[in-house]
């Protein structure tokens, strides 16, 4: 891709278990803070898996009604807030009904999300279909006034890259001037909780939550869920750099396979995760020598961390000695759908500030993990490229790679 | 020549227009604008008729399904596989390594009916009582992930939509993926049930369904055409419905299955819901370039492609 037809991003909003400003999960991540608490809101004292990563309820954006806001299910306030962050961030908020302005949100589960809160609320959606009017994306489009195309999608864990490839698709075909991409997600809930629960997927370090997400560590027992967002403007260079926009990174390159292999059970052959690396690092054009830092998948389980594993080592050879790996979701929790954008923020983290976020908890490294860590505590390094893995149910693979500019 | 589609708007929601008369773009279109069917198949199931197609979802291609793949799918799930076997079967495309290929899944309000069921159990029963497949096969994504199971597609496979504009959005994110790598081909799957189907507390339902699947089998757009061809245009982005603008119905998978049920499917045309269209036509006489077709053993000849080319209905 040349320089001017390069997809830059230009705008983040964010909403994590670790602050609802990008300033604020900065801050946290690189202090290895974690997000992981006793949930809140619903009784879990038969749950299994009782700790998960929440979000502090998220302000109203400015322009928008408060009453309106406050009425709306948690699920459509988050997206409002992500991508009013975002515009703002970029520029474009007042500017907005200018140009079109696209949508690619990455959801996973919205009807099962919102059938729930809307019971629990003593809604009658889920027995009512002509209740249910207008999908999340649709919702987010009329409430910002966004004219251009939107579309929802899903590929669990992966969604959010996804969302920034079809994104930058979109732009490369000129269907939109500036689009809004990323992944919301609002699962935490009594019953999703107990679902992961009863899947044998969840930590049930209960008593002590802020350790239980260990990644890489001999100690894990699984992943803590999260919830939380993040929206990212992009637009194409050219135009960006026309109106002096600051910018966070180009989106050099995705790569995306599938296992089909099990809906929940990663594949044992490393093959098709490796794939989608090797497409992400082919498309950015950048040698698998010359990655400054990993955002990895890694959930912290047992055969999860391991398998991916087997893939980095796959990919980069003997480059992987010398590329510093972390998970954020040691501190963050897995954040379910929303996990690659918020890992994707991760990454802008890291080169805006120069610092590695690490792995929180990593006291006792599995011998089967053999990587160059960022164990406990952030590092001081200059990263000029980041790759981002993110693998989900269904037997999505994706991976991105983010590049300074 | 606009399109004539029968199109069924049973939701009865927010009707929207096309900004202006669809001017379908030619052989110049750009890229990921165009595509080709190589295949489709449309199927109406009434939920009685769902469990043996559970069992046995229709012809075999390659290897056996594993008789658990669809042990814990959603309904809409099963019937949408359905159509994706009925499409191969009709089209003749039963030797065809689809291994690289992608899979799109345009579930409509997924599992509603198990959700009532769920949250009766998990009130009467607790954190025990609930099932750990209701998340992974009830998500956006269960219809997309079990078809790359069942067909062995590594390629990508993700879920779109989820809503009733989940056709659109699907034909959207189809056609931009389409050029974005080298894809040969990609499997577009929509379901949904019609009327949707109104469970009461215990997740029991006495609505007279039926679930639709459509199932289209898209390859990049060739010079050679000759069969049904989608033609999507996002719009100009501005606010839809003004004033004095010509009307087209609203892209419904229930409309899109009529008008490939036709003798002669189309042309037909469909406005998007932020402005633009989909148009289904039949494209000049020909064929889709073979190097679409990959057997497993090898190219596929152009007797195959002709065997499997446009025309033959499901």
């Amino acid at each position: 891709m040349n320089d001017q037809s390069a997809v830059w991003i230009t705008g983040v909003g964010t909403a994590t278990p670790l602050g609802n400003t990008y300033r604020a999960f900065a801050d946290n991540l690189l202090a290895g803070r974690s997000g992981v608490r006793r949930a809140q809101g619903f009784d879990v004292s038969e749950h299994p898996s009782q700790i998960v990563g929440q979000i502090e309820p998220v302000p109203c954006p400015p322009g928008l009604d408060p009453d309106e806001f406050a009425r709306l299910q948690p699920l459509e306030q988050l997206p409002l807030w992500c991508c009013g962050a975002a515009l703002r961030d970029a520029g474009w908020w007042e500017r907005r009904h200018e140009v079109r302005l696209g949508l690619v949100l990455g959801i996973g589960a919205e009807w099962l999300v919102t059938w729930e809160t809307d019971v629990l609320r003593g809604g009658e959606r889920l027995f009512r279909p002509e209740q249910d009017r207008e999908e999340l994306v649709n919702l987010v489009c009329r409430r910002l006034g966004l004219s251009g195309p939107a579309a929802a999608l899903s590929a669990a864990c992966a969604s959010g890259n996804y969302a920034l490839a079809q994104a930058r698709r979109w732009l490369e075909l000129g269907w939109v001037d500036v689009c809004l991409a990323g992944a919301c997600d609002m699962a935490v809930s009594g019953m999703s909780l107990a679902g992961f629960g009863n899947l044998r997927a969840l930590s049930r370090r209960n008593d002590d939550p802020e350790r239980a997400s260990r990644p890489f560590d001999r100690g894990r027992d699984g992943f803590v869920m999260g919830e939380g967002g993040a929206m990212f403007v992009l637009e194409r260079a050219d135009a960006a750099r026309r109106r002096s926009a600051r910018v966070y990174a180009e989106v050099a390159g995705c790569g995306s396979s599938s296992d089909a292999h099990n809906m929940v059970i990663p594949s044992p052959d490393p093959e098709p995760a490796t794939a989608a690396m090797r497409q992400a690092l082919a498309d950015a054009g950048v040698p698998p020598g010359a990655v400054d830092y990993v955002n990895a998948h890694a959930t912290g389980t047992p055969v999860g961390d391991v398998a991916e594993v087997r893939v980095l080592e796959t990919v980069f050879g003997p480059a992987l000695g010398a590329i510093p790996v972390s998970s954020t979701k040691s501190m963050t929790g897995h954040l379910l759908t929303a996990a690659a954008a918020v890992e994707a923020v991760a990454c802008l983290i890291a080169m805006e500030r120069g610092a590695l976020p690490p792995t929180i908890n990593l006291d006792d490294p599995d011998p089967e993990c053999n990587l160059r860590h960022v164990p406990n505590q952030a590092q001081e390094k200059k990263v000029r490229v980041a790759v981002s893995n993110s693998f989900g149910f269904g037997g999505s693979n994706t991976c991105l790679v983010l590049k300074a500019v | 020549m606009r399109g004539t589609a029968r199109v069924n708007d049973s939701s009865g929601k927010d009707s929207w227009f096309v900004d202006a008369t669809p001017q379908p773009p030619g052989a110049d279109a750009k890229p990921g604008t165009a595509c080709d069917l190589l295949a489709y198949a449309a199927v109406r199931v009434q939920p009685e008729g769902v469990p043996a197609l559970r069992h046995k979802p229709g012809p075999a291609v390659g290897e056996r399904l594993s008789s658990s793949l669809l042990r814990h799918a959603d309904d809409q799930t099963v019937v949408g596989l359905a159509a994706v076997l009925q499409a191969i079967a009709s089209h003749h495309l039963a030797g065809t390594s689809f291994t690289d290929w992608g899979v799109l899944g345009a579930p409509r309000f997924l599992g509603r009916v198990t959700m009532a069921a769920a949250m009766h159990r998990f009130a009467a029963e607790g954190a025990w009582g609930l099932s750990p497949h209701l998340i992974p096969h009830r998500s956006l994504h269960a219809l997309s992930g079990t078809v790359s199971q069942a067909l062995k597609i590594h390629g990508p496979n993700f879920g779109v939509g989820g809503g009733s504009h989940g056709p659109a959005e699907a034909f959207l994110t189809a056609a931009a993926l389409l050029g974005t790598r080298p894809l040969p081909g990609l499997w577009v799957v929509l379901t949904g049930w019609d009327p949707e189907p109104v469970p009461d507390r215990e997740g029991r339902t006495a609505t007279a369904a039926v679930c639709c699947a459509v199932a289209l089998a898209v390859v990049p757009a060739t010079v050679h055409g000759g069969g049904l061809r989608l033609l999507v245009s996002p719009g100009p982005g501005r606010a839809a419905g003004a004033p004095g603008t010509p009307a087209t119905g609203p892209l419904t998978l229930e409309g899109l299955a009529a008008a490939l049920e036709a003798a002669e499917p189309g042309p037909a045309t469909w406005g998007l819901p932020h402005g633009g269209w989909l148009r289904l036509e039949r494209a000049r006489a020909g064929l889709p370039g073979p190097h679409f077709l990959r057997q497993r053993h090898g190219v596929i000849g152009q007797r195959e492609a002709r065997r499997a080319g446009p025309g033959s209905k499901a």
